[in-house]
């Protein structure tokens, strides 16, 4: 065989094979809706074809063949021209790519009637149907499961892939409240829509430790701060809890209905709440999450709630 | 020849070819650190980090770019004009005190604009539209170099012997009228400092354009800037030094003039494609696509006429590195040609844009068709510049089978990084949430921007192999006749 | 007819200029005779947030993040909803970009906050492990220009009559007005007390410090333009 034809084949081969790597790479092509992907890699493909195919073609020529044809009068600092006729298959396929251009502009994505916001809709729309009616009704494992895909695009973000805050970048969330969350909320008092509605807990100067009959001290907060952080286990800051914090949010933290959240431990509504309305704290400003679907808040929700019960 | 030759002033050729080396290099070898800053981020502030304000990515990208497209690229075009011209049109520089003038002035002023940018964009004065960073007073300053080239062009022109134009001249005409015309609309913009009364920075301005007008105005720009800066001039080099080189006529009269009106037409047409998906219009999107894929024609004809040139001359081609170059810058001008067309159908550019795919594509055709390109048009007219010739033969061959490696090794990894991301940002899992998150898509390239790194590497080796054996042509190869000028250059082994 | 171009050079420059300039007028002009307008909830920059915007630009962090969302069921989950024309009202430049070797940000504003940003330009990797971003830590040094900011502001505002001052309406039914200083101590005045709500926010001390001395590093503005983007 021809070196050069064999060395077109070679290259040819080469690219492929990098192209199918990368689709490799990439966990492949994304399943049977996505015709992005498909074309993307058939484009490369033709490209790589159609290049080796032609240019291997031209060096044949030169190769094999000898100029010929009728040289033009003028001659420019010696360089002389043929007046060949135009390559045919140039000038066929010159023809055809117009014909295609007519056809992708009144046809392929006609110009009176194409809008891509139109062709978003109903990608959502049919993305949506297919997901939403597969998981309508999930059990409590593919919940989490579909909770942790979410939080690792969406939340890791900040919280980290161990969800465990990076380092006091964001809030540990395998913990209901750190105790330096504790303290910031009592020092500063605290309003962040956990309940679903607005209910504002008074700072230390509207805390009554109902045991001594006095304003909460520096030392008392101290206790109760490592109380709650540590799942309000043992005794030291439990009497503190019980005559300041257990009033509002119940002798078990569980919190009451429409008075105070539970501190106790995460519930997924109360995820949901921090996830709607975004929170402020002891480490700085949580956004709101607002783009999510109903189904993703559910099992987001279910996962986040579960970390704190590990 | 019946006539005794005429003698060429080359003063001005001359000295854009040493600007053509050394900022060739300048701008690879920021692009080389740009590469492996992106392998291995430590490299930001491999100066200390009290200067890491000047060597991070972001400062230095557009010192890369605008260093290789106005510092290399533009070099070589001006100094191809001042030889190319002469030699085509039959007329020396010599011949006009006032055109000489004007060509040394044409220099200098050059000279001057390229420390302002690369003193500008090292602080961060900047427009931030690519390949359009200059701040106002740079921009007025590119204008006078514009024009006085300009005038030169057509002082030549107007001086001429030889009275029908070269292919040749047809795209440096083209060049020069298409730059300025983008150039001039696209840099509308009201120093504020005068506008506001004397406050804040006298070198501030603001676009003339906002959000999507702009956006349509940059990319009607920046496209057709490597319309005119990467393709029309190029075409021009190629037209010349291949046939020259080979001692080939040309293939056919019939396919260079379609093809170049073809591009003109065309090209302009294809900017909306940078925009697809955004959110100009819909038609004009459309409209976008279906004139790059239109595209591949004109310029494939360019290309094809060039390789049915050599028809029947292998051993040309396979005995001198020169051609060479020529022959592979043509193969890659016609991957890059149907890459991009490719790259602007929509479903694909779904996929594409953004990614490291576009990366590679420009650089396919700036290393391998403008850089080639180039290289070799300085290495043919160096001889007859400096009466030597050519200082190595197997340093050019060795030369080119380096940076042709480079160039294979970039855009293989850029294919196989682009491709990669474009799918993973699109990839939904099994629940139907986003399958990867962002850092996932960037940690998966470290081992292609490390190849990139090493092929861009390459490619700069190569290009001071060639600014060596450029010095050594200039100042101690064998002197030759003119009589060994006629075709294919003189070389030492 | 070409052969006669070829021997008229001016003629030929003509001719070339004429097929060139004709998609221009095509392509462009009908956009803009349908000027870019603002959607409702779009506001004119602030002067520190446009101060913030200059640092961007400054620092071409469009080299590596676009503002541009495509409408892509990917890219409306990974980002927020897709881009309106109307929300680039008021950017000049604009700044889509064309590359995103880090995330899109044209509604980062969203969902990272100033506190993320800080430690995140500090030291990228401390926050994202494997981000190959640089570290930004002249911008904690740096004095923000706030002066040009606000000439910016005068120059648009004359030029281009965005509206400054004036009432404009939110998404929400409320109305906000954007106010403009008259002189360039007011617009410093409020840059401050702009900076000050964010470096309340911010850790580094020296940050903090400069603030209250009076200053605006970068990195408070740029936060305050990042802020804005949503």
């Amino acid at each position: 065989m021809n070196k050069t034809v064999l060395a077109a084949i070679i290259v040819v081969i080469a690219m492929l094979g990098f192209t199918y790597v990368a689709v490799g790479s990439a966990g492949g092509m994304g399943g049977d809706g996505d015709w992005v992907n498909k074309l993307a890699v058939l484009g490369a493909v033709v490209l790589v074809i159609i290049t080796a195919f032609v240019v291997t073609k031209y060096v044949r020529q030169m190769q094999s063949d000898t100029a010929s044809g009728k040289l033009a009068d003028e001659n420019w600092d010696g360089i002389g021209e043929y007046k060949n006729e135009l390559p045919l298959g140039w000038a066929v396929i010159f023809l055809g790519s117009v014909v295609w251009a007519i056809w992708y502009f009144l046809a392929g994505y006609p110009v009176n009637a194409y809008s891509q916001i139109g062709e978003y809709n109903e990608e959502v729309a049919a993305h949506d149907a297919k997901f939403d009616a597969q998981f309508a009704n999930m059990d409590e494992s593919t919940l989490n499961a579909m909770g942790e895909s979410v939080f690792i695009v969406q939340c890791a973000p900040c919280h980290g892939l161990q969800a465990d805050g990076m380092g006091g970048k964001a809030a540990d969330l395998h913990q209901r409240l750190a105790e330096k969350s504790v303290k910031y909320v009592i020092m500063n008092g605290g309003n962040n829509n956990l309940l679903g509605t607005s209910m504002p807990m008074p700072d230390r100067n509207g805390l009554m430790n109902a045991n001594t009959n006095a304003l909460i001290t520096d030392a008392e907060i101290d206790a109760v701060a490592k109380y709650v952080a540590g799942g309000l286990k043992g005794t030291e800051g439990a009497s503190v809890f019980a005559g300041t914090c257990a009033a509002c949010h119940g002798p078990d933290g569980k919190g009451m209905e429409m008075v105070a959240p539970n501190i106790a431990e995460m519930s997924p509504s109360m995820v949901d709440m921090v996830l709607h309305h975004g929170k402020k704290g002891a480490i700085g400003q949580m956004p709101a999450f607002t783009n999510l679907t109903a189904v993703q808040y559910k099992a987001l929700d279910a996962y986040v709630a579960s970390l704190s019960k590990k | 020849m019946e006539n005794r030759p005429l003698e060429y002033d080359y003063t001005v050729a001359k000295w854009f070819m040493l600007s053509t080396i050394v900022l060739g290099i300048v701008g690879m070898l920021v692009g080389v650190i740009l590469a492996w800053e992106m392998a291995f981020p430590a490299v930001n502030t491999i100066a200390g980090s009290g200067l890491a304000e000047y060597t991070n990515f972001s400062r230095l990208r557009p010192l890369h770019t605008d260093a290789v497209i106005f510092g290399f690229t533009l070099s070589g075009i001006f100094s191809t004009w001042y030889y190319i011209g002469q030699r085509v049109l039959k007329v020396s520089m010599a011949e006009s005190k006032f055109l000489m003038f004007l060509g040394k002035l044409h220099f200098a002023l050059y000279l001057l604009v390229v420390v302002a940018v690369v003193g500008s964009l090292l602080l961060g004065i900047t427009t931030s539209k690519e390949y359009a960073e200059f701040e106002w007073p740079i921009d007025i300053a590119v204008v006078v170099v514009w024009v006085t080239w300009g005038m030169g062009i057509f002082g030549l022109i107007g001086i001429r012997r030889e009275k029908s134009l070269y292919i040749s001249i047809w795209y440096y005409i083209a060049t020069f009228l298409g730059i300025a015309m983008l150039y001039l609309f696209n840099n509308m913009e009201i120093p504020t400092y005068f506008a506001s009364g004397g406050i804040g920075a006298w070198y501030h301005s603001v676009s003339m354009y906002s959000g999507t007008n702009d956006a349509l105005v940059q990319w009607w720009y920046g496209h057709n800037a490597v319309a005119f800066g990467f393709t029309v001039p190029i075409v021009a080099m190629i037209y010349y030094f291949l046939p020259k080189e080979s001692g080939q006529a040309v293939y056919s009269y019939k396919l260079s003039l379609l093809a170049f009106w073809g591009l003109m037409f065309v090209y302009l047409w294809a900017g909306g494609h940078h925009l697809l998906f955004s959110t100009v219009p819909d038609w004009m999107q459309t409209m976008g696509s279906v004139f790059s894929v239109v595209l591949i024609l004109p310029s494939w004809g360019s290309a094809i006429n060039m390789l049915l040139t050599m028809k029947g001359e292998w051993q040309q081609v396979a005995a001198s590195p020169l051609i060479k170059f020529m022959v592979l810058a043509s193969t890659f001008y016609m991957f890059s040609t149907l890459e991009g067309p490719i790259q602007a159908i929509k479903s694909v550019n779904a996929l594409a844009h953004f990614t490291d795919w576009i990366v590679g594509h420009v650089h396919d055709g700036t290393l391998g068709w403008v850089g080639f390109m180039i290289m070799a048009a300085l290495f043919h007219m160096a001889p007859r510049v400096f009466k030597r010739e050519i200082y190595s033969k197997s340093l050019m061959g060795t030369q080119f089978w380096i940076q042709t490696l480079g160039v294979v090794l970039y855009f293989t990894s850029m294919w196989i990084a682009g491709i990669t991301q474009g799918m993973m940002w699109r990839a939904h899992d099994e629940f139907g949430n986003l399958a990867y998150s962002f850092i996932d898509t960037v940690a998966v390239l470290h081992p292609y921007f490390t190849i990139r790194a090493v092929g861009g590497t390459l490619y700069l080796v190569g290009m001071l192999l060639f600014a060596f054996n450029m010095y050594k042509t200039m100042t101690s190869s064998r002197r030759v006749e003119e009589s060994e000028l006629q075709n294919a250059s003189p070389m030492g082994a | 007819m070409f052969h006669w171009l070829e021997k008229n050079p001016f003629f030929f420059a003509v001719a070339v200029f004429v097929v060139i300039a004709f998609a221009g007028l095509i392509e462009i002009l009908p956009n803009f005779a349908q000027a870019s307008r603002p959607v409702i909830g779009t506001k004119p920059y602030t002067t520190l947030e446009l101060a913030g915007r200059h640092v961007y630009i400054k620092n071409s962090c469009n080299a590596c993040h676009s503002q541009l969302i495509r409408p892509f069921k990917s890219e409306t989950d990974r980002y927020g909803h897709y881009s309106l024309s109307g929300e680039y009202a008021y950017d000049r430049p604009f700044l889509w970009g064309s590359k995103r070797t880090g995330p899109d940000l044209h509604r980062v504003g969203n969902y990272r906050t100033t506190d993320w940003h800080e430690n995140h330009m500090k030291d990228p990797a401390a926050v994202v492990p494997g981000s190959i971003m640089p570290a930004y830590t002249w911008m904690f040094k740096n004095t923000a220009d706030i002066d040009t900011a606000y000439a910016e502001q005068l120059t648009v505002m004359k030029a281009f009559a965005v509206p400054y001052n004036k009432e404009l309406p939110m998404a929400d039914g409320s109305k906000v007005t954007v106010a403009l200083a008259d002189t360039v101590e007011g617009a410093r005045a409020s840059a401050l007390e702009e900076a000050k709500v964010i470096a309340v926010d911010m850790k580094d001390q020296d940050v903090k410090d400069a603030v209250a001395a009076g200053q605006v590093p970068e990195i408070v503005a740029l936060i305050a333009y990042l802020n804005s983007l949503k």
